[in-house]
């Protein structure tokens, strides 16, 4: 069961023609008869990553999350893979497409391609999914917010670019179907509780008490999804099933249900490191069951640390030698440079504005990454790094370009006009503000799940430091980066 | 010799031309000046020179720090604090971020200090931490909250606490009627040489979030009457801390019990 596969670097051409026919025991194809134990381990490129089922073993056959729902073949499962932290890497997709000739369903047209239109058989057409992990997500234009409700978007958006032919004509936003493109990675559905949290009653970067669910009447912290257009888990589970699975009807209420009760049962990190060994040795906290047994919603300033869980590695004992010894040091450093080392925070919506912290503010990766055990924000956490918005976004060729421009005032740091390929959150509140703002990510299981940030735009974790650095003119030494590096692939 | 020493002394004993005295209301428009200090989170110093009289002050101590791309409206009070940043301290102080730009500027530390953040007095706990539960009899009172210049955005760590203290009043008295009044400070003042006034249109933008924040926090709409009126008079609003300007620009939530 547990297995490492080598694809990186694998092209597209080669994809093309190469089909294996061996089956994977590390991938979980829907209807699968299968046990879903307490314990599952996978192995990847650092060590292993291991998810907890909080309570006893179950069996998934003709549970809804292991089921194909809708007519395309696909199931929960499909991209919330055990072995990549329930998320799914670019690696396991390629693999994918290599067992399956791309006749998984994973690849399914509707959105496991750069666009229906183009031609499925050919690989080029799902180059996104392959080479990036990104699935493509459609929203509604003009904007509709969390609840359903048409909101009147106070920008315009033109499409500058479009690669993949899913943002003009019928598929456009000008289109007759009112549809606008985006490409993000899928989110893994583990450690749930932390992200349904409700550490505090009032959202800062708001300006007003936490969002109403009007479903349940209940405070939502929006902090599922990458444009917050889901407040619950439940909602989230209804728009995955009538997007994602194809479903024309909505699933009834007891299935959703039996979704939500599975992923909250789910408890998913990085268990050992190949150099470091078991992450919870040692005095160490690493793994799966901190978090399973943690409270959720605590704020790491007032509680316990942000990664505190390696805090015991600062002082080793005599009898820890070797590359381990040197492994398990650089972790610990590494957390404490991720929660002490201050930097200038600029022009970033949702942390230097509309919220008065100054523009700029110094401050370190807790300042967002603020939740013990989890490094999500305890607020709703809709920040703009610019990952996905210019000046501060890697250049994307292959992803489309959108010009926003604002009707009434202008964006606190862009201005009137913004270059963005995802304009986040702003597709679910119509607010030219939250252009490119982007809930934060969950940092746990990273190792398993690559590559990082909405849009794949870092392949690998040094590529995220190394975007941070840029960013902000951080200024970090190679140690620090490699630091932060470790850290991060033991989460 | 000895007279210019005496003339060098007298002077140190008047001060510069400029001084100011612990007290003194100052309120004024320029451009935020940055010093990068690095005391840990939170610790750079804000700056403004008020350019009137060419003094230089710290306004770092405000709920709403500056954005180094635009104006600031400063409302501050002299405070005989001593000097972390390379200003006059202004204790207590408001800036609002105004909509005019500025270039940017970032002087380095050059010996200042700066001051280590310190979490307010005014921070609002985690839902987890019960708060003090008001007790009877239960009077009819007024809470404020307090804005920056034609803002409707509830300020982070002073809104947000006078909020949580008027609902937890709220939910104690479970009030019949609840009356959110906006107001706005619609009166021209000449500040900096250019007259500013809000509009009435701010007026009832806070109201109406207040309102939705009531709601939010569980208040039945049917017991709140909102309403908001333009030539606001100063109030004794505690969030203000005393600054009379300030005070104009804010929401009263008048709860009556019966």
């Amino acid at each position: 069961m547990v297995r490492h596969l080598i694809f990186l670097g694998l092209s597209v051409a080669v994809l093309a023609g190469a089909a294996a026919q061996r089956a994977p025991s590390d991938w979980w194809a829907p209807n699968d008869v299968r046990t879903f134990e307490r314990q599952t381990d996978y192995s990847n490129e650092t060590g292993v990553v291991r998810t907890l089922l909080t309570g006893a073993p179950m069996e998934t056959v003709g549970h809804p999350f292991f089921t194909p729902l809708g007519p395309n073949g696909r199931a929960c499962v499909t991209c919330h893979q055990p072995s990549n932290a329930m998320g799914l890497s670019a690696e396991a997709i390629q693999e994918r497409w290599q067992i399956t000739g791309g006749k998984d369903p994973l690849f399914a047209a509707i959105d496991g391609s750069n666009c229906p239109t183009l031609k499925q058989d050919d690989p080029k057409s799902h180059a996104l999914l392959l080479e990036r992990g990104l699935v493509r997500i459609e929203r509604d234009w003009p904007v509709k917010d969390a609840a359903g409700r048409s909101v009147k978007p106070d920008f315009k958006l033109e499409v500058v670019r479009d690669p993949t032919g899913c943002n003009s004509g019928e598929w456009g936003p000008g289109g007759k179907r009112g549809k606008v493109s985006v490409y993000r990675r899928p989110r893994p559905v583990a450690n749930l509780k932390y992200l349904v949290a409700i550490g505090f009653a009032f959202d800062p970067k708001d300006g007003m008490p936490l969002d109403i669910d009007p479903e349940t009447g209940t405070p939502s912290n929006s902090n599922i999804l990458a444009d917050a257009r889901a407040y619950s888990l439940q909602a989230q589970a209804r728009d995955a099933m009538r997007t994602h699975l194809g479903m024309e009807k909505a699933a009834d209420a007891a299935t959703v249900q039996k979704i939500v009760d599975f992923e909250l049962r789910l408890s998913t990190a990085q268990a050992s490191d190949r150099r470091g060994g078991a992450l919870d040795a040692a005095g160490a906290q690493g793994g799966p069951m901190t978090l399973e047994t943690s409270q959720p919603g605590q704020l790491g300033s007032q509680g316990r640390a942000v990664w505190s869980e390696f805090e015991a590695w600062e002082k080793l004992p005599a009898g820890v030698t070797g590359e381990q010894r040197e492994f398990r040091e650089s972790v610990a450093r590494g957390a404490k440079v991720f929660r002490e080392k201050t930097f200038l925070i600029t022009d970033s919506a949702g942390i230097n504005s509309p919220i008065g912290f100054g523009n700029p503010v110094r401050n370190s990766c807790v300042f967002c990454h603020n939740m013990s055990q989890m490094g999500n924000d305890v607020a709703p956490g809709q920040v703009d790094l610019g990952t996905t918005t210019q000046p501060f976004a890697d250049p994307a060729p292959h992803l489309p370009l959108f010009r926003v421009t604002c009707l009434g005032a202008p964006h606190p740091h862009y201005g009137k006009v913004i270059y963005t390929s995802d304009p986040g959150f702003a597709l679910t509140t119509g607010k030219c503000a939250d252009v490119g703002k982007i809930t934060l990510q969950s940092m746990r299981g990273l190792a398993a799940r690559a590559p990082y940030f909405s849009n794949g735009s870092a392949k690998t974790l040094m590529d995220v430091v190394n975007f941070y650095d840029r960013r902000y003119h951080i200024g970090y030494s190679e140690k620090e980066k490699q630091d932060l590096v470790n850290l991060m692939s033991v989460l | 010799m000895r007279r210019v020493l005496a003339l060098l002394l007298a002077a140190c004993a008047a001060g510069p031309a400029n001084a100011q005295a612990a007290g003194e209301s100052v309120r004024f428009i320029s451009c935020p000046i940055y010093r990068d200090v690095d005391a840990g989170r939170k610790s750079g110093c804000w700056l403004a020179d008020e350019r009137e009289s060419g003094r230089r002050f710290d306004i770092g101590n405000a709920p709403t720090k500056p954005d180094w791309n635009h104006e600031v409206l400063v409302e501050g009070k002299v405070s005989s604090a001593a000097d972390a940043c390379g200003g006059v301290v202004l204790e207590p102080v408001r800036v609002s971020v105004l909509p005019g730009t500025c270039t940017r500027q970032m002087l380095p530390a050059e010996g200042f200090k700066g001051r280590a953040f310190v979490l307010p007095e005014r921070n609002v706990r985690p839902v987890a931490v019960a708060r003090p539960a008001p007790q009877p009899p239960f009077t009819e009172r007024s809470f404020f909250l307090l804005y920056d210049f034609d803002r409707d955005f509830l300020v982070y760590q002073l809104d947000d606490y006078l909020l949580d203290q008027a609902i937890t009043y709220i939910r104690a008295v479970a009030p019949k009627r609840i009356v959110v009044t906006g107001f706005a400070a619609t009166t021209p003042a000449k500040v900096s040489g250019r007259l500013i006034a809000e509009d009435l249109a701010i007026a009832k933008a806070r109201a109406q979030s207040v309102t939705e924040a009531l709601v939010r926090f569980g208040v039945d709409p049917k017991n709140i009457e909102t309403k908001w009126q333009s030539e606001a008079k100063p109030a004794d609003a505690p969030g203000a801390d005393g600054l009379a300007e300030a005070s104009r620009r804010r929401v009263e939530i008048r709860v009556v019990p019966k």
